[in-house]
C-alpha cells in the first residue's frame, strides 16, 4: 500500500481551477520531486497532501487513512517560524500542544532534533537572529519532532542566499538516506538527480510527466517538459 | 517672578487629598475602563472578521454608534437616560464613578477594536499556517502565536489610547464625579487664583501620563523578540532603532 496518495484531487479559488484531477503516489521511503511553472498547482497540490486546503474533489489518504494532526510535515519556503519563539520553543510547541507531551518531555525530543538538524547551539536564538539556512533547519526539526509518516517542502530553498542553499539541501538528503517519505517542490535539479525516486513535472493543475530522474533529465516524452527544462538548466 | 503666583497655594493644592484623591480616581477610571475596552476589542476585533455576516454587521454598527457620537453624550445618556429606561440603574450602587466606567468602556472598547483588528492583520498569514500544519487547534494559534505578535504592534497605539481616555475620565465632572478637573475646579471657585489650581491639575496629569510612558517602553521591550534583551551587558551596543521605530 502507497505512503501518501493523491486521487483525483480538484482544487479551485473562485474562478481559477488550480488542481484539475492529480492522482499520485508516494511509496514508503520514497522521495518525489515536483517541478513546473509558477501557478502550475504545486504548492496547492502539496496543501491538499497536508490538509492545509480542503480539496473540492478527490481524496488525499495516508496508509490508506485520512492524515492527522501533525501526520504529514511541511515546510514553508519562507520557514514560517513563531517568530515570538526561540528555535528550542519553536521544535517544542507541537509535541505541547498537539501531542500533549509534558514539557521536559518535549524539551528533550526537541533538543536532540535541534541537534539532528546541526542548530544544538542556537537553541535559545529567536528565528530574527538565525540566517535563513538555519531558520529553514528549524522549521524542518520542527515538522520532524512530530515523527511524521511523510515530510512535504515547498521549495524550502528558494528564499535562501545561494551559500546557505546547500546546508539546507544536506538535512534533506539524509533525512532521505534514513528512508523519510518526501515530496519536495523545488528546482535544485542537482538535488532531484541525486535524491529523487521520480520527477514529475506539473504545469496548468495536472501532472503531465512522471519518470525516474536519469529518464526525466535525458529523455522526457512530453514536449512541455522538454521546454520547461531548457528553460531551467 | 510672576506677578502674582501663590507659590504656597499651588504646593498646598498640590499635596492637598481632593486633587490626588481625583488623580487616583482618574487614574483608576481610565486603567479600569482601558482594560475592559481592551477585552471587548479583542472580541469585536474577532466580531469584524468573523465569517458570519450577521455578526459583522452587529460589529460595524456597534462601531458607529460610539465613535460617531460625542463621548460627553454617551456619559451624559448612561448617567441620566439609563435610570429612566431601566429602574436596575436607579440604585444607589449606579455612582458616577460606575456610570463614567461603563460610558467610557463602551466608547473606548469601538476604537480598540480597530487598534486590536489591525494588529491581528498585521500577523504573518504564515504564522497560522505553520500552526495549522503542525495539527494545532485555531484557538491554540491565536492564543500562543497570533496574540503575542499581534500585542507588539498594538502597545503604542494603545498608550496613545490611555492618554486620550486619561483626558475624558475629566468629561466626568459634569455628572459630579470627584476626579481631578473638579478638584481644581473648586478650589478656583473658592479662591478666584486660577493659575495655582490649574497647574497643579496639571501636574498630576503629566506625572501620570510619564510614568505610563515608562511602563510602556517596559511592556514593548518585553513583547520584541530577541535574546538579546535578556543579557542587559550588550543592550547598549545594540542601537534599538529595529524595537522602538516599528511602529
Amino acid at each position: 500500500m502507497s505512503m501518501l496518495r493523491a486521487d483525483g484531487v480538484h482544487k479551485r479559488y473562485d474562478d481559477l481551477e488550480v488542481l484539475r484531477g492529480v492522482t499520485f503516489e508516494v511509496e514508503p521511503g520514497q522521495v518525489k520531486v515536483i517541478i513546473g511553472p509558477s501557478g502550475s498547482g504545486k504548492s496547492t497540490l502539496l496543501r491538499c497532501l497536508s490538509l492545509l486546503e480542503e480539496p473540492d474533489a478527490g481524496e488525499v489518504s495516508l496508509e490508506g487513512k485520512r492524515p492527522g494532526p501533525g501526520d504529514v510535515g511541511m515546510v514553508f519556503q519562507k520557514f514560517n517560524l513563531f517568530q515570538n519563539m526561540t528555535a528550542l520553543q519553536n521544535v517544542m510547541i507541537g509535541l505541547v500542544e498537539v501531542r500533549d507531551l509534558p514539557k521536559n518531555e518535549a524539551r528533550a525530543q526537541a533538543l536532540e532534533f535541534l541537534e539532528r538538524v546541526g542548530l544544538a547551539d542556537k537553541t535559545a536564538q529567536y528565528p530574527d537572529e538565525l540566517s535563513g539556512g538555519q531558520q529553514q533547519r528549524v522549521a524542518i526539526a520542527r515538522a520532524l519532532v512530530m515523527r511524521p509518516k511523510a515530510m512535504l517542502f515547498d521549495e524550502p530553498t528558494s528564499a535562501l542566499d545561494v551559500e546557505l542553499v546547500r546546508e539546507v539541501l544536506d538535512v534533506m538528503e539524509s533525512l532521505a538516506r534514513e528512508g523519510m517519505t518526501m515530496v519536495v517542490v523545488s528546482h535544485e535539479l542537482r538535488f532531484a538527480h541525486h535524491v529523487a525516486s521520480s520527477v514529475l513535472m506539473m504545469d496548468e493543475g495536472r501532472i503531465v510527466e512522471e519518470a525516474p530522474p536519469e529518464e526525466f533529465f535525458t529523455s522526457p516524452k512530453q514536449e512541455r517538459t522538454k521546454r520547461f527544462l531548457s528553460l531551467v538548466e | 517672578m510672576l506677578a502674582s503666583f501663590d507659590t504656597h497655594l499651588f504646593w498646598t493644592a498640590l499635596t492637598s487629598s481632593p486633587y490626588w484623591r481625583g488623580a487616583l480616581l482618574a487614574l483608576a477610571l481610565t486603567a479600569a475602563a482601558l482594560s475592559t475596552a481592551v477585552v471587548g476589542g479583542f472580541f469585536l476585533a474577532l466580531g469584524r472578521e468573523s465569517s458570519s455576516r450577521a455578526v459583522r454587521t452587529l460589529v460595524f454598527l456597534y462601531n458607529w454608534i460610539f465613535r460617531a457620537t460625542p463621548t460627553l453624550l454617551q456619559l451624559l445618556f448612561i448617567w441620566n437616560a439609563l435610570p429612566q429606561l431601566w429602574p436596575v440603574f436607579a440604585g444607589t450602587w449606579f455612582t458616577p464613578f460606575v456610570a463614567a466606567y461603563i460610558a467610557l468602556s463602551l466608547n473606548e472598547a469601538a476604537y480598540m477594536c480597530e487598534i486590536i483588528r489591525a494588529g491581528l492583520l498585521s500577523v504573518d498569514p504564515g504564522q497560522e499556517l505553520a500552526g495549522r500544519a503542525l495539527g494545532m487547534k485555531r484557538r491554540r494559534i491565536l492564543r500562543r502565536v497570533i496574540v503575542p505578535q499581534a500585542i507588539r504592534i498594538i502597545i503604542p497605539p494603545t498608550g496613545n489610547e490611555f492618554i486620550t481616555l486619561l483626558k475624558l475620565t475629566s468629561l466626568a465632572s459634569v455628572i459630579s464625579l470627584q476626579e481631578l478637573l473638579t478638584a481644581s475646579q473648586n478650589l478656583a471657585a473658592v479662591k478666584f487664583q486660577y493659575v495655582e489650581s490649574y497647574l497643579a491639575a496639571l501636574v498630576y496629569y503629566l506625572v501620570i501620563v510619564s510614568i505610563l510612558m515608562a511602563v510602556q517602553s517596559r511592556l514593548e521591550r518585553r513583547f520584541t523578540w530577541t535574546s538579546r534583551r535578556r543579557s542587559p551587558v550588550l543592550a547598549p551596543a545594540v542601537p534599538a532603532i529595529s524595537q522602538s521605530d516599528a511602529r
